[in-house]
């Protein structure tokens, strides 16, 4: 680990990061990625799972954390674990599935049997161990991550000794889990048992910072807004013309550019205003299925606070460093960092209990229209990903701008920054991002 | 029920017509093999029944199709850019009738799809529910099940 500070110093990393410019290193840099798993990865709390994948004892999934990879169980005494996915005795990868129910995971190799705190249960043969040998002592049971979290349903770990509370790193974005969460007439959320793996090849920031960027979706995704613009209104029979209304939603011009407004917090955090305003994505008095909905929303929180609920309309609500949470479509994506140069995003949608099925089936869209390998839309986005990283891997021209809209920023007495028209969520990004890696180690 | 030698021929020369269309990018007559309420499904799971509760890779109809298809034709789709050059291979076909007097039909199938310094493979199995029309048929339901469904994908672009 020291071996990497050296590597790359803090003034290195100070180096890169101008108020208004990035240096193509922060993207294309090995050292500078090793080096951000340990101080950004390592350090901070990181999305897990969703309680609503661990209801019983036993239920578990398999995912990953910075470098490692995980298994999220809940154990027969209700809490949950997060766990290195390895085998203590000769470190093979133990679970081999994304998730089930088991109440003991036995390594194939000789049979250690363990519980799902970790603990180890039983080994074969025993009496061929020595006498110090103790099922009971922790270097024998699968490593435990110490610090595990949940904020309403979402369960963060990580891998810091010494963190600060999660709900004090969510800060202002425990909002936007509030607000899904509190969509559900139910008062519960529940993650679909369906969700799609992407994989890019480039560097994790870009994600963000596209999921960020109210500039490019004029440009980028002009080849599904035209011939949305073209098609004939509900034609489809399937989803009430919401694959339409969301192709034509990235037709921005002006008044997107103008009017979608962005915020930055303390913390990296980022959000915008929401652009899907038309058609079956906005809760309309005329549907049938709204009206449903909103009685039912209603009968749980009265008629203000639904009110209130429903109309927090906040767009890629970005969590530092790889959550990104859209409430009032239900839908979620966790970007994976794999090397400097290779991502994967997990995209996810929830359920919210009691309300109509095909408010669910929306989501459920809503998830297959941005989200699935074939949309029309992400293609197109990752397409640029990737040939930014292209480019970027290349020492020809180093600085990126981010510069747009520098200068018009509002600052607020509570750290956050608004703008509109701007590249500031990028440099909100970037300045949390020096401060992790240029901190002192703990 | 089994099907005559003629018909279980005429099946099959859909299917390598509509292979051909793709390879050649006839996106347009492609699409005009379906019915016009006819449905491309392409699942996120082995063996999924549900295309409402659960998300699929494509469940799309031809009026969402048409936008599919357009896009393909434009000449900004990015990820299209160069355009990917395709074979389709479809083969261990076998068709039956069916009830409503038109036919099913399951194929196993691989596409390479080459593009730059890109090349990928496709492989699964396709299920049809065909209609006759005239002396050919239209399709009511295509599924494809890709053998990797459930795994990590890079972008898909031109349909399987």
């Amino acid at each position: 680990m020291n071996q990497l500070a050296e590597t790359v110093t803090p003034d290195d990393i100070r180096s890169l990061v101008r108020p208004d410019h990035v240096h193509r290193r922060a993207y294309a840099d090995a050292a500078v990625f090793a080096l951000e798993q340990e101080r950004i990865f390592n350090c901070l709390w990181i999305y897990v799972a969703h309680e609503s994948q661990l209801k019983k004892p036993g239920d578990f999934v398999r995912t990953r954390l910075a470098q490692h990879e995980v298994l999220v169980t809940r154990h027969t005494d209700g809490k949950i674990y997060v766990l290195q996915n390895r085998c203590p005795h000769r470190g093979a990868r133990l679970c081999m599935v994304d998730q089930g129910t088991s109440r003991l995971f036995s390594c194939p190799y000789h049979a250690w049997v363990f519980r799902p705190d970790g603990s180890l249960s039983t080994v074969p043969h025993r009496k061929s161990y020595p006498e110090s040998f103790s099922v009971d002592d922790p270097q024998n049971h699968m490593q435990r991550i110490n610090h595990v979290e949940s904020y309403r349903g979402f369960v963060f770990a990580t891998l810091n000794e010494t963190p600060e509370p999660l709900v004090d790193h969510l800060g202002q974005m425990t909002e936007v889990i509030d607000n899904l969460v509190d969509r559900a007439p139910d008062g519960e959320v529940e993650i679909a048992d369906s969700s799609f793996t992407l994989e890019y090849r480039g560097n994790w920031k870009l994600h963000l910072e596209n999921a960020a960027d109210v500039f490019h979706p004029s440009f980028v995704h002009s080849s599904s807004v035209m011939p949305a613009r073209r098609a004939p209104e509900n034609a489809s029979i399937l989803d009430q013309d919401q694959t339409r209304e969301m192709l034509l939603a990235n037709g921005f011009g002006t008044d997107e550019w103008e009017g979608v407004q962005l915020n930055g917090l303390p913390g990296g955090h980022t959000y915008m205003t929401n652009f899907y305003s038309r058609g079956v994505l906005v809760h309309e008095d005329t549907d049938p299925v709204v009206v449903r909905y909103k009685a039912a929303l209603v009968a749980r929180l009265g008629p203000e606070r639904a009110a209130s609920v429903l109309g927090m309309s906040r767009f890629n609500n970005i969590v530092y460093p790889n959550l990104i949470i859209n409430a009032q479509h239900q839908q979620m994506r966790v970007t994976i960092p794999v090397s400097v140069d290779r991502t994967i995003v997990r995209v996810y949608c929830f359920r919210l209990k009691g309300a109509p099925d095909e408010i669910f089936h929306r989501a459920v869209r809503f998830l297959t229209t941005l989200g699935s390998p074939a949309s029309m839309i992400f293609s197109d986005d990752v397409e640029m990903l990737e040939r930014c990283q292209q480019g970027l891997a290349k020492d020809a021209g180093p600085w990126v701008d981010f510069s747009r809209g520098f200068g018009s920023d509002r600052h607020d007495q509570d750290g956050s920054v608004s703008g509109a028209a701007s590249e500031m969520p990028m440099r909100v990004q970037f300045q949390t991002w020096v401060n992790h890696m240029t901190a002192v180690a703990t | 029920m089994m099907l005559d030698r003629d018909t279980q021929r005429r099946i099959e020369l859909f299917l390598f017509q509509e292979a051909k269309l793709l390879d050649a990018g006839q996106f347009e007559a492609w699409l005009r093999l379906y019915e016009p309420q006819g449905i491309y499904w392409m699942p996120s799971q082995p063996g999924q029944t549900d295309p409402l509760n659960v998300a699929s890779i494509v469940y799309e109809d031809h009026a969402i199709l048409s936008i599919r298809v357009q896009r393909l034709l434009e000449a900004r789709a990015l990820v299209l850019t160069p355009m990917p050059r395709t074979t389709h291979i479809v083969g261990n076909i076998e068709a039956l009738g069916h009830k409503d007097g038109g036919y099913t039909a399951g194929a196993a199938f691989i596409c390479v799809e080459h593009q730059a310094e890109k090349q990928r493979i496709y492989s699964g199995r396709h299920t049809y529910h065909l209609l006759p029309e005239a002396e050919s048929f239209r399709i009511k339901m295509k599924r494809v099940d890709l053998v990797n469904s459930d795994g990590a994908h890079a972008p898909m672009a031109i349909p399987l």
